[in-house]
């Protein structure tokens, strides 16, 4: 990349930076006229004689005159408005633009770094280079040609006067020029050193940050939170250091500049008076000169301004560019490039004399030569530092050797773009990626190579407007609101087959129970058919008929009901009968909604909840007053948070007079505690007989006016309608478990699960189950579900070879070898090659591979049996036969 | 009110018989009051429990399984407690419960206890003073038995 800031504009934007010229041209003569008109108004129309005046061939008297000049004045000033409202808005978009440009190179060359670069910088000083240093280049881009142009044009014109005027006042108003231009580049050098100092600083705090993210656990595990303070406090010590000398420095060189500034008239009063007394020059020329150099001084310091504005910009632009040129990129085709290569049809990986030099010790691989047969099922066999993962991970194409080459059918896999290698060649190891988002997007993450089909998210139009200014950045030309499941490399027909397919590896692998459980707890996805909902319902109705048939030992769960109270359930939902389609609602917003609050004044409800949140306050406040506010096991069971107790216990103490005369707020905040009483739960007496009475006669008030006023805010029960926003149990139950009754999550679980089976629910939960977020990092997963799921995600695209290291240990682990009898029967017929540090799983494979520091120190082809281990090796390389 | 009810049960439970009444009713408030059938049981011989109950209203009947069937030993009624130890420590159910009307108890499990205890530290004092208060009742009693059975012998 240039390493030439100005140049880089230059190169990307020239046409505008043209076109910014322009307009700056053309805005001139019409300021020019603004300033002009009101001198004529003054002194021709106001202050003017002899009208009526003949102008343009027109006749004028004087009001008609200074009304033609005000209005032309008032044409012009908007007219001036205009312009610059154009210019403005082109310059941001012109600077947008370059912006745009630079930050996509960056990140495009970020994933065209090698691996082993990665070791070397740190995330957080990528992303802060990324995001936040290239900001402020941004608003430099616009002024790059324009400012220095018409500067410096400015300043030649009136140089030009003065000159004319009198060559030796000329000499005198530039005589501190070159001065200047000595000096200021000077002191501005030791600013762009601190500049750069800064930045390097600042990128070291954001790691900082970053590094006190990632390892909080051990932080606090081992009490060194004191340390990392110091560490970021000394940084922060640094850059107030830095700043400091920065803004000395700085000022330092406006007080300079404006200092020499000031001291040219001084030559223009010392000589041009002792000129002017010696006649040889006009006073009036001496006043003009005076004028003109007065002007002279504003190009001249915005001249200054820009100058230091460049040297800063470039000093950020380089610090940042040449980060991001590491030797040794990846050519761009490699990315994009999809050339047709057909891997299924090869037949022998070969590895020639391959070299590779980590970074660190044990790391290394020594000149290896081996010959793989496409179809078999190869185990690499090697301790950790052998050398076994960088050689699996060079036969993925995602390490390249230092010398030597890997081959396939004579085709050098360093050569080959991703298309290739990220498709047809599978690689997972134990510590997968997990990206945050839900289960179903990891395990198809794999399929994700290029947009498949537009979505209707986007207007035909609003896509042609998105690719247009892609291209003009030459941004990537992929839309990325599109379909992106590549359902072919999964082998199947529709989104649908593709779900099944992921729920059948899912129970393949062991995960079904999780998932469903998983399942049980989501709503269902929008995705999933009309069907699915009518089934549920059906399951429903079959659940309640069970449940009642049990009787008296069977009310475990308490059905919805329209006509009676549900002791299970909240006041809030008792009064509405439906839950909040945003789940992250809370009672207190409810009880503030207008519409609610007139649905319960309508219902007679108001006074009630307000008296039962204020007993319910006080009892709260009771109780957990003399708790310290640490203890997070006790808050659980509050209905206020610990924090918040002061001031509801000020609350309650305005709150003498009773509760009605309270004021909106805080009346309130009491009934949106009263709502989250559950009587069976709380027991706390407040909910009384009359409570729940009129609770069940407000409902179809309480519908009629949020449907009116609110229409998609809540869902409402309805025993023949699926509740979009109740999980699939909830909607399975369709009531509320009881507290009050012994084992009730069990008991509700089984008959679930009995009814769930009867339906062949059970894909559908998964499917649902899917959809779980699994959050950063796979934070919400197991370990073991983690690996299983970066695992499934490269079987799903189904490679033609399949690397897998760190899976499988080798040490004799019966469960192991059942896992792998299975793994090979699911890629039989395709290629596999396995990396584990132990031998006993040997008698699995076809071709056994033996490393130890770097090196192959055994070859064996269990399959073929021992008489003839010479067989296996043919065409393996001298070196390994000489071993 | 139905919280005074279960704070005047819960300070008839012998191990917390000294604890205060504000802590009690902060127990009372964390603890689940429960509805048993007749005929649901509340505890099983031999299962591991970490709950106590103290029944606010019906009737149990407290059998042990003796090798030939389970028999009777026992009937429970308002205000009665079961399975108080189990709430300190991790020990094996010694009888089953069963309810024989409808019952409802309070249920106070460990967790919940240990949570107000680490929170009121005060409050495992006041436990352990009953608890050694009752050891040292049990020690006499041996002591007695020891020279009562040393006498006989004589």
């Amino acid at each position: 990349m240039d390493r030439n800031f100005f140049r880089y504009i230059w190169r990307y934007s020239r046409a505008q930076q043209l076109i910014i010229l322009a307009i700056t041209l053309v805005s001139f003569p019409i300021l020019y006229v603004t300033l002009e008109l009101p001198k004529m108004i003054v002194n021709q129309a106001i202050g003017g004689k002899d009208f009526p005046k003949q102008y343009l061939g027109f006749e004028f008297d004087q009001i008609q005159f200074l009304l033609l000049l005000s209005f032309t004045f008032l044409f012009f000033v908007g007219l001036n408005g205009v312009v610059k409202y154009v210019m403005n808005v082109y310059k941001g978009l012109a600077g947008e633009r370059t912006l745009r440009r630079l930050r996509y190179q960056l990140f495009e060359r970020v994933l065209r770094f090698r691996l082993p670069y990665f070791s070397r910088t740190s995330s957080g000083e990528i992303i802060a280079m990324i995001a936040s240093e290239v900001q402020p280049l941004g608003g430099f881009i616009a002024d790059a040609i324009a400012v220095p142009v018409f500067q410096g044009g400015t300043l030649l014109v009136y140089l030009f006067f003065i000159f004319m005027q009198d060559p030796l006042l000329g000499g005198a108003a530039v005589a501190l020029y070159p001065v200047q231009g000595w000096l200021i580049p000077r002191m501005q050098k030791r600013v762009n050193q601190l500049a750069r100092e800064r930045v390097r600083n600042l990128r070291e705090l954001s790691e900082d940050v970053g590094a006190a993210i990632g390892g909080v656990r051990d932080i606090h595990a081992n009490n060194t939170v004191a340390y990392h303070l110091a560490e970021f406090t000394n940084r922060l010590q640094r850059n107030f250091d830095i700043r400091y000398e920065i803004f000395k420095r700085k000022f330092m060189i406006k007080f300079i500049n404006n200092f020499m500034n000031q001291i040219t008239p001084f030559f223009f009063y010392s000589i041009g008076g002792y000129l002017v007394i010696n006649g040889d020059i006009s006073f009036g020329a001496l006043v003009a000169v005076l004028a003109a150099y007065k002007d002279l001084a504003s190009p001249w310091k915005e001249l200054l301004d820009y100058y230091q504005s460049l040297a800063d910009t470039q000093v950020k632009y380089v610090s940042v560019v040449e980060q991001f040129d590491p030797p040794d990129l990846y050519p761009v085709e490699r990315l994009h490039a999809e050339p047709e290569f057909d891997l299924d049809s090869c037949s022998r990986l070969v590895l020639n004399h391959v070299t590779y030099a980590g970074e660190g010790a044990g790391q290394e691989v020594n000149d290896i030569s081996a010959e793989i047969s496409l179809g078999e099922r190869v185990a690499i066999v090697g301790a950790e530092s052998s050398g076994r993962t960088q050689l699996l991970q060079m036969l993925a194409g995602l390490l390249s050797p230092v010398s030597g080459r890997i081959e396939l059918d004579g085709q050098s896999l360093d050569a080959l773009p991703q298309s290739v290698l990220g498709r047809r060649i599978g690689y997972a190891s134990g510590h997968p990626y997990i990206l945050n988002d839900t289960i179903r997007f990891n395990l198809v993450y794999g399929l994700l190579h290029r947009p498949i089909a537009p979505t209707d998210v986007l207007s035909e139009e609003a896509r042609r407007r998105r690719l247009a200014e892609a291209m003009r950045t030459d941004n990537a030309p992929y839309e990325y609101q599109s379909a992106w499941e590549d359902l072919s490399e999964a082998g199947v027909a529709s989104v649908r087959e593709l779900d099944m397919r992921l729920i059948e590896k899912i129970k393949a692998f062991g995960m079904s129970d999780e998932v469903y459980r998983m399942g049980l707890q989501a709503r269902l996805p929008d995705a999933i058919g009309e069907e699915a909902r009518e089934m549920i319902l059906s399951a429903r109705a079959m659940i309640s008929e069970k449940v009642g048939a049990g009787g008296g030992k069977s009310d475990f769960v308490e059905f919805w009901k329209a006509d009676a109270f549900n002791r299970s359930a909240t006041l809030a939902e008792n009064i509405v009968f439906g839950v909040p389609r945003d789940p992250a609602m809370t009672p207190r917003q409810l009880a503030e909604m207008p519409a609610f609050e007139t649905a319960v004044a309508k219902a007679g409800l108001e006074d009630l909840l307000l008296a039962a949140g204020h007993s319910l306050a006080e009892t709260m406040v009771e109780l957990f007053s003399s708790v310290s506010e640490g203890s997070d096991a006790l808050a659980t069971y509050s209905f206020i948070p610990m924090e918040e107790l002061p001031e509801v216990t000020a609350l309650l103490r305005r709150a003498k007079d009773g509760p009605e005369k309270l004021k909106r707020k805080d009346r309130n905040l009491l009934i949106g505690l009263a709502l989250q009483l559950i009587p069976n739960k709380h027991r706390l007496g407040i909910v009384t007989p009359e409570i729940e009475e009129k609770s069940v006669k407000a409902r179809p008030q309480v519908w009629e006016t949020l449907t009116a006023s609110v229409p998609d805010a809540f869902d409402f029960f309805s025993r023949e309608a699926y509740s979009e926003a109740l999980s699939i149990e909830e909607n399975l139950l369709f009531g509320r478990l009881r507290a009050d009754r012994p084992k009730s999550r069990e008991r509700a679980e089984t008959a679930i699960a009995d009814c769930v089976e009867e339906f062949g629910l059970t894909p559908l939960i998964l499917r649902a189950g899917l959809d779980f977020r699994v959050g950063i990092n796979g934070s919400r997963l197991s370990s073991g579900q983690r690996v299983k799921i970066g695992l499934l995600r490269v079987l799903i695209r189904r490679p033609t070879v399949l690397i897998l290291d760190d899976l499988f240990k080798g040490a004799g682990d019966p469960g192991e070898r059942q896992q792998l009898e299975r793994l090979q029967e699911m890629v039989e017929g395709r290629t596999l090659i396995i990396g584990m540090s132990g031998k006993e799983l040997a008698d699995r494979f076809d071709h056994v591979i033996e490393m130890r520091g770097g090196e192959i120190i055994s070859e064996e082809r269990p399959q073929a049996g021992p008489t003839d281990p010479q067989a296996g090796e043919a065409g393996a390389g001298e070196d390994v036969a000489a071993e | 009110m139905s919280m005074e009810e279960e704070v005047r049960a819960l300070s008839a439970v012998p191990i917390l018989a000294n604890v205060d009444v504000s802590k009690l009713k902060l127990l009372a408030f964390i603890s689940e009051r429960v509805v048993f059938h007749p005929g649901e049981s509340l505890c099983r011989q031999g299962d591991e429990g970490d709950t106590a109950f103290i029944i606010l209203k019906g009737a149990c009947e407290v059998l042990v399984d003796s090798g030939g069937g389970q028999k009777k030993v026992a009937g429970l009624t308002r205000n009665d407690i079961v399975g108080e130890i189990a709430v300190l420590f991790e020990v094996p159910r010694t009888a089953t419960v069963v309810a024989t009307a409808e019952t409802e108890a309070l249920t106070l499990s460990r967790d919940q206890l240990f949570t107000l205890m680490r929170e009121f530290p005060e409050m495992s004092f006041d436990i352990m003073r009953v608890l050694a208060r009752r050891l040292e009742r049990t020690t006499q009693d041996l002591a007695q038995l020891r020279s009562q059975l040393a006498q006989d012998a004589a």
